[in-house]
């Protein structure tokens, strides 16, 4: 497999507080990459530098066969404004703005690849509600098809299953693995341990400064779990004891 | 009724009050509805009060001239608008604490300059406007401001309409995002700049705001927002001047803004968006909730 992004020797936070000391990793094209953490590992600040919306306090991100001009985002949806004056189908079609000229509005063909991404989605019944009459699923599905527009190699995705139904996430799930057939790269912020992890090829546990990256089986065991401040000893005791959650059949 | 208006017609700062407005109203309209939108409503009225000192500095030093003004306002503007970044990113204070603390001193200091060195505007007219002030200097400046506009909304309205509803996702995918928020923040400073001689310093932002909002009581598209927004602005300035001349001693700011005021609170009350709807919905639903409970089950 070829690498997409390398990082190396990759420091984040801010002047008063570091979050991460040091990462290298690699990520290579068609993985799906799960990022965990507890509140104020990093997670969104390692995607947003991934994507270059902030810089690192030390290393280097590069691209060994060049940036893509197109990377796929999905925002957390609680940086939202859900009360913005604009249909469902106007938010899908954000997601190719940058191919609209300046005087010329949508093509026929734009207009089919919008409704084909609302399709997928489950929105398309929905096209003409205004944003302000949706319920957070479906935001969400929408969202998902502005991504699907943006045609990208590169899928990053903040939280994306945070606020939506067990429904939607397996809709939406069905989306994210159809990106994995067709060799696009997904990385995104996973805010618990869920099935969701059934659907990551690798796993990048931030905490405590240290960052663990590696398959899912590998990385997300109890001891680092606990190690990395993502789970407390009692926490860890009871999911052992319980019907804990099984990621990937890893033995977590 | 027709012998008042051929009255008021007659006189040429009437005719040239209606032209002027009539610009105003074409350009203010959209900077203000993203104003609203990007939830900088409360920061354009800083705004416009923090470009009071470049604007009295302006007139003391060169009396009434419009590149004075523009040059003092747009210093001034820049000036605050700098420090106060540069508070909320160096000291405790976050970004609104540190603009409110500025334009209030850039206020009070605006009126102690024109107070002390004094002017050939006077205090009622330079914070509340003037129709009469409407010289042919004004009329450029308003026509010039309002082509910028226009111009610009017509060159960035799509970007500006991403970076508005979903910035991170805008800035994901641009490379200097901070080209069509500076360009922006520039036209709202121009348009207020504009709006000073016939809204004064305290009601520039009026014209902007309260159209604004109201058309968003009625609509669900940007498009209709800003169609209708300034259908509101021009009747609002029409309507404000027709009362300003019947009442000489009131000032054609407040005048105009209290009529768009008045449009603000009919359309919370009627709009499709507004209380009324609300209210008919809750009906609706309790009325839903009584017609379940009854034993037969039907609906009314």
């Amino acid at each position: 497999m070829s690498v997409l992004v390398r990082i190396r020797n990759l420091a984040l936070g801010y002047s008063e507080s570091i979050l991460l000391r040091q990462l290298s990793m690699d990520i290579e094209v068609g993985t799906t990459l799960a990022i965990l953490g507890a509140n104020g590992s990093g997670k969104t600040t390692f995607i947003k530098c991934l994507l270059g919306l902030s810089t690192s306090l030390a290393g280097e991100i590069s691209w060994p066969n060049g940036r893509p001009r197109e990377i796929g985002y999905l925002p957390q949806m609680s940086e939202f404004d859900h009360r913005f004056p604009l249909r469902v189908r106007d938010l899908v079609a954000m997601g190719s703005w940058r191919g609209f000229g300046l005087r010329s509005g949508l093509t026929e063909d734009k207009r089919k690849l919008i409704a084909k991404a609302m399709d997928e989605t489950g929105v398309l019944s929905i096209a003409e509600q205004p944003l302000h009459a949706l319920s957070g699923g479906q935001l969400q599905r929408a969202l998902f098809a502005r991504v699907i527009l943006q045609d990208a190699p590169l899928i990053v995705l903040d939280e994306p299953f945070a606020a939506v139904d067990q429904r939607t996430e397996d809709h939406l799930l069905e989306v994210m693995e159809h990106w994995r057939r067709e060799g696009r790269s997904v990385v995104l912020v996973v805010h618990d341990l869920s099935s969701v992890l059934d659907h990551c090829t690798q796993a990048l546990l931030l905490g405590d400064g240290m960052a663990t990256h590696g398959t899912v089986e590998d990385v997300l065991t109890h001891e680092r779990l606990v190690a990395q401040g993502y789970l407390s000893k009692s926490q860890a005791a009871w999911m052992l004891r319980g019907p804990a959650m099984n990621p990937g059949g890893s033995g977590v | 009724m027709f012998e008042f208006f051929n009255e008021m017609w007659s006189f040429a700062f009437m005719r040239r009050a209606f032209v002027a407005t009539a610009v105003l109203s074409v350009s203010a309209t959209p900077v203000g509805a993203f104003l609203v939108l990007r939830r900088l409503s409360l920061a354009g009225e800083a705004l416009a009060h923090a470009i009071t000192p470049g604007v009295v500095v302006g007139f003391v030093t060169a009396g009434l001239s419009v590149t004075a003004l523009l040059a003092g306002g747009l210093i001034a503007g820049i000036v605050v608008a700098s420090l106060s970044t540069l508070l909320a990113r160096r000291t405790i204070l976050r970004g609104d604490a540190s603009l409110a603390s500025l334009y209030l001193i850039a206020l009070a200091a605006g009126i102690f300059i024109l107070s002390v060195a004094g002017s050939a505007v006077p205090l009622g007219s330079f914070l509340f406007g003037s129709i009469l002030g409407i010289d042919n200097a004004s009329m450029i400046l308003l026509g010039g401001v309002a082509t910028v506009t226009l111009l610009a909304f017509a060159l960035m309205l799509r970007p500006l309409i991403v970076s508005t509803c979903d910035p991170a996702f805008f800035e994901s995918t641009t490379r200097r995002p901070w080209l069509v928020e500076q360009g922006f923040m520039l036209l709202v400073v121009l348009n207020l700049l504009a709006a000073f001689r016939t809204l004064g310093t305290l009601m520039a932002v009026g014209l902007m705001i309260l159209p604004a909002t109201a058309a968003r009581y009625w609509s669900n598209t940007i498009s209709r927002q800003l169609g209708l927004g300034f259908l509101f602005a021009l009747s609002s300035c029409w309507l404000g001047l027709i009362l300003s001349y019947l009442l000489p001693e009131t000032p054609s700011g407040p005048a105009i803004v209290l009529v768009a005021g008045g449009l603000f609170l009919l359309s919370a009350l009627l709009g499709p968006l507004g209380f009324e709807t609300r209210l008919r919905r809750r009906v609706r639903a309790g009325s839903g909730t009584l017609a379940h409970m009854r034993p037969e089950g039907k609906l009314p």
